[in-house]
């Protein structure tokens, strides 16, 4: 499947869309290239591609904007690059549907790593879901609404449930404040972060090993959360 | 002004003018008293009376009304060359003569006084209408002083002097050479600058002011205040109405260039704001991107196995670690700049700060693998308002310092304790500890603790984090265990109640088979 799959590669710096083009052709995918965002949008329409890698520091517009367009007619993966410092922007392009971000400079294993997961992902979510999910040793049944650590049931409250299940549900993406707080309490409270943080806290409690430096329930500071399996 | 400059004949020459101007009259009239009547030789006199009043005033008048009546009798009456009358009706015509020209007299003078206050009046609009115009293109203070100086001075002869609040809101004379600050009642100008009104000033002697002390009111702010004294302490009453006009033109001229200044200074402050931050977003953009560039080839190389051999895939390895480090100095750089050049708004949210925690561990990653690191949380630990993202470059720093500073192997431990209104949170770390004479500055711009070392780094973590605490209203010390080790230990205070959550309805949903 990785030899029909074509990357966009959105970035105006020509030296880093080399390294990046040069990194997933040696991994075996197809890559197309874009300089503006305006150029991306047409690339984007004409070749389909599995993914999409998107610098956020481009001279014609807004990432999100972007991201917000290919999302009216597609729900392809957009994987983020973005400066440390760019925090805001990364924030907005995650909430208009980007599904994750990699800060400069990046390791190409990593790239390699998020692409990889972000395109099984994509061609996981057209096949039926899984019933069963687990992780470390937690095993959660979302036919039975049931979750079992270590063999043992956990009691979870509704929201609790919910909040995992919407994890799960976006397994490696990054889902921000306000998606998850829409998904779980509704849209009245998407700024309400204090919800999500106690209650991140009591997943965190109940389900990992170690509640201070979790494996599976991962803070992405400042942008939200996501599970990695 | 009028007093100053009607005429120029001191009152006793004036009225002997009077005096000879009607024996003048009279001697003219002498040869021809048998030609005129005695009518038209008292009528000669009233004129005369007339323009001794027009030119000199009402007391030559009076005197002249006197001296015409007694010259008729003396010399144009019959009997003549006495002062004896040959027929009483005459008595009749000096006494209404006398009325007549004392009247007359009076009225003339009246009407001089008022066509001259008018035409004074006239002269000190046009002069304080010129004096406006010449202030509204004075660009300094010193011009404005100087012309209101030269104004008072040409009007009144007077002397202006101002005093003008420095920085410091301490009045001061301006110019500073020209004015001597002994001959002026320092407290008396302490008063008028703050909030009171105009003040005379007089001599130990003098019965009357021949000073006056004039608040300088602008539309916002007391500008200055105005001392006038005129010479040789003459009285300065009638002037005051001049003086009040000239302080208001001044206080606007100087409150103009005051406004002027700061609306001046601010834009040019906005300026350089603007032109720091696009520096450093530039700077910022401008460096990332060659390092993206050169940490990314490296890390091809290194992981290019088969094409390269194992010596070359080191060195690329080496080129990768090297261009990280070197990101990481930008950043701390970038970082120190921005919350110097106060660009950093916090943007606080209710966090809980082992979250927080835990997220910088996971950020280092590689980094802590050769220290274990224990978080120790206090129970019941509340939310803290934060800005994460900040606070998050705190641990990643103290983590990164103590990971650093102490043998591999070696544990360090996060310690968070609850405290009145915020949390305490410990780094501890199991190395040599912070040296003793250094304690006091190791927060200190490119401050290094650890005396010098073999170990890289330019001292600016502990700077960032003293600025990142300060700015959410925290302290940081450091300080060292008793067991070895350093400790930097930091205080958040918790930014009000935390809001409370609305209690979940008792659904057993996920609950356990």
């Amino acid at each position: 499947m990785a030899a029909e799959s074509c990357i966009l590669v959105v970035d105006d710096e020509q030296q880093i869309r080399r390294l990046v083009r040069q990194t997933l052709e040696r991994a075996g995918y197809r890559v197309c290239e874009a300089g503006t965002l305006k150029q991306a949008l047409v690339e984007a329409a004409a070749a389909h591609p599995a993914l999409v890698v998107l610098d956020l520091g481009l001279p014609d517009g807004d990432g999100a904007a972007f991201v917000s367009a290919v999302r009216e007619w597609s729900s392809m993966p957009v994987l983020v690059l973005s400066a440390r410092s760019d925090e805001a922007d990364k924030i907005s392009a995650l909430d208009a549907g980007a599904d994750d971000y990699l800060t400069k400079p990046f390791s190409v294993g990593e790239l390699l790593a998020r692409v990889r997961a972000h395109l099984r992902r994509a061609a996981a979510s057209t096949a039926p879901g899984e019933t069963l999910v687990r992780f470390g040793d937690v095993e959660v049944d979302l036919v039975r609404r049931a979750v079992q650590r270590g063999g043992a049931p956990v009691h979870l409250t509704a929201l609790e449930y919910r909040l995992l299940t919407v994890l799960l549900a976006n397994a490696g993406k990054v889902m921000t404040h306000r998606h998850l707080l829409r998904a779980v309490w509704g849209p009245a409270y998407v700024e309400s972060t204090h919800y999500l943080r106690i209650y991140i806290g009591h997943l965190r409690q109940k389900l990992e090993a170690d509640p201070t430096q979790p494996q599976h329930l991962r803070t992405e500071i400042g942008v939200g959360y996501r599970f990695q399996v | 002004m009028g007093n100053l400059r009607q005429h120029h004949l001191s009152p006793v020459a004036s009225q002997v003018v009077a005096v000879v101007a009607c024996i003048l009259t009279a001697t003219v009239c002498l040869p021809l008293r048998h030609l005129l009547d005695l009518t038209n030789i008292a009528m000669l006199l009233l004129v005369t009376v007339v323009l001794i009043a027009v030119w000199l005033g009402r007391s030559p008048a009076i005197v002249a009304s006197f001296v015409s009546v007694a010259l008729l009798d003396f010399f144009f009456v019959p009997p003549h060359l006495s002062f004896l009358v040959s027929d009483v009706q005459y008595l009749v015509s000096f006494a209404v003569m006398l009325v007549v020209s004392l009247v007359i007299s009076h009225l003339t003078t009246h009407l001089q006084a008022s066509v001259d206050e008018a035409r004074d009046r006239e002269h000190e609009s046009k002069a304080l209408y010129a004096l406006a115009k010449a202030l509204a293109g004075a660009m300094s203070a010193d011009e404005v002083v100087a012309r209101v100086a030269s104004f008072v001075h040409q009007r009144t002869w007077a002397e202006a002097r101002f005093f003008l609040p420095d920085a410091g809101d301490t009045l001061r004379g301006f110019p500073e050479a020209a004015t001597r600050p002994a001959d002026v009642d320092a407290a008396a100008l302490e008063q008028v600058y703050r909030g009171g009104g105009r003040l005379p000033v007089r001599h130990a002697q003098a019965p009357e002011a021949s000073g006056l002390l004039i608040p300088l009111h602008g539309a916002t702010r007391c500008e200055g205040v105005l001392s006038v004294g005129l010479p040789g302490g003459e009285a300065v009453d009638g002037l005051g109405p001049m003086f009040e006009a000239v302080a208001s033109l001044t206080a606007i001229a100087l409150e103009r260039l005051h406004l002027v200044a700061r609306a001046q200074a601010s834009q040019m402050e906005t300026e350089a704001e603007r032109l720091k931050s696009s520096i450093l977003s530039s700077i910022s953009h401008d460096i990332r991107t060659p390092l993206t560039v050169l940490f990314g080839q490296a890390d091809a190389l290194s992981l290019a196995e088969g094409a390269l051999g194992a010596e070359e895939r080191e060195a690329a390895r080496a080129i990768r670690d090297q261009a990280r480090r070197l990101n990481q100095m930008v950043e701390k750089l970038l970082d120190m700049a921005r919350l110097q050049s106060g660009q950093v708004c916090l943007r606080k949210e209710w966090q809980a700060i082992d979250d927080v925690i835990g997220a910088s561990i996971q950020m280092l990653g590689d980094a802590l693998n050769e220290h274990p690191v224990k978080v120790l949380l206090a129970p019941a630990l509340p939310l803290v308002a934060m800005d994460a993202v900040l606070m998050e470059r705190v641990f990643c720093n103290l983590l990164e310092n103590a990971a650093k500073y102490s043998p591999p192997g070696s544990g360090i431990v996060v310690q968070v304790r609850n405290d009145a209104g915020g949390v305490v949170v410990e780094v501890h770390d199991g190395g040599g500890g912070f040296s003793p004479d250094s304690l006091a500055q190791v927060f200190a711009l490119f401050a290094r603790g650890n005396s010098p070392s073999s170990i890289s780094g330019v001292g600016l973590g502990l700077a960032i984090c003293r600025s990142i605490v300060a700015a959410h209203g925290g302290q940081i010390d450091a300080s060292n265990l008793a067991e070895g080790g350093a400790c930097v230990r930091f205080t958040l205070p918790a930014g009000g109640e935390p809001p409370s959550l609305e209690p979940e309805p008792a659904l057993p949903a996920g609950e356990g088979a």
